[in-house]
């Protein structure tokens, strides 16, 4: 597997990871019940604060940028 | 900042999470870097950060609170037409912000106040979904109302440091100040929410919000 495909598989996890935080969170300022802010901290902030955490790690994790000519260099991020 | 507006943001932020989740090849550029960062990191941590503090707003108003079945006769008691009723005469009377009633009264005017009261809300949240909450009537304080809540307002107003009654005995006013005589449970304002007493002659004022 190409570095570029595990960055970009990464990203694709931690992409998923926040935005089903946010749509969970977006679920949440609309719903008017008590139990709305207990699920946007737990299950929509775990959902954000996971998905960023693994973005961060996509980042430090990332191979280190070479220039060499088997296209390496295109590598998301 | 209003709810509509964060949800916009919340979903700004996840449709443009899904355009870098669908073509993560644009992250190749120094400017797809940058959406990315923002998209990944800063937005979703600000609309966290916009959401709770919208949810914690929300929780100060007396609609939340009224909104779990067991405060309804609460709630009712607020628009009993008599002035004796202490809750109803404040929030009729707006000495009490409408929209914050319960959390005006019920919340400590110390320095952890709030936290406390968030806790008290989070225990109240446990009982009512996990738990087996208690009858209306049977709900109590967890310790005496403080005469600091009442005095928050009241305390330096004419009508109470002049009135007849608070003036009648020259030990009561310092006794109500040093909360060893309360003002709710010491025969004088005992009539606050009542809920399970109120008998067939109550009526309900229908105005305000």
């Amino acid at each position: 597997m190409r570095p570029g495909d595990l960055i970009g598989r990464r990203l694709r996890v931690a992409g998923i990871l926040v935005i089903t935080g946010l749509l969970v969170e977006a679920l949440c300022l609309v719903w008017s019940k008590p139990i709305a802010f207990v699920v946007l901290v737990c299950i929509g902030g775990a959902l954000i604060g996971l998905g960023v955490l693994f973005f961060l790690y996509s980042l430090v994790s990332a191979p280190p940028h070479t220039t060499s000519s088997s296209g390496s260099s295109e590598d998301s991020l | 900042m209003p709810t509509f507006a964060i949800v916009i943001l919340v979903l700004f932020s996840a449709v443009l999470a899904g355009v870098v989740v669908v073509r993560p090849a644009i992250t190749m550029s120094r400017a797809g870097k940058i959406l990315a960062f923002g998209v990944f990191f800063f937005l979703p941590l600000f609309s966290l950060v916009a959401g709770m503090e919208n949810q914690m707003q929300r929780s100060e108003s007396t609609a939340f609170c009224l909104s779990c079945h067991v405060m309804e006769p609460y709630g009712k008691s607020l628009h009993i037409d008599d002035p004796a009723y202490l809750a109803g005469a404040h929030y009729q009377n707006h000495r009490v912000p409408a929209d914050e009633a319960c959390y005006t009264c019920h919340t400590d005017y110390a320095m952890f106040g709030t936290f406390e009261a968030k806790l008290g809300g989070l225990r109240h949240l446990y009982i009512y979904y996990l738990g087996k909450p208690p009858q209306p009537e049977n709900i109590k304080l967890y310790r005496p109302f403080n005469n600091r809540e009442c005095l928050h307002c009241h305390l330096g107003a004419r009508s109470f440091e002049q009135g007849a009654t608070h003036n009648a005995d020259p030990a009561t006013l310092p006794a109500i100040k040093a909360n060893s005589l309360s003002c709710v449970s010491s025969g004088c304002h005992d009539t606050v929410h009542n809920v399970g007493r109120w008998g067939d002659k109550v009526k309900f004022w229908d105005g305000g919000s």
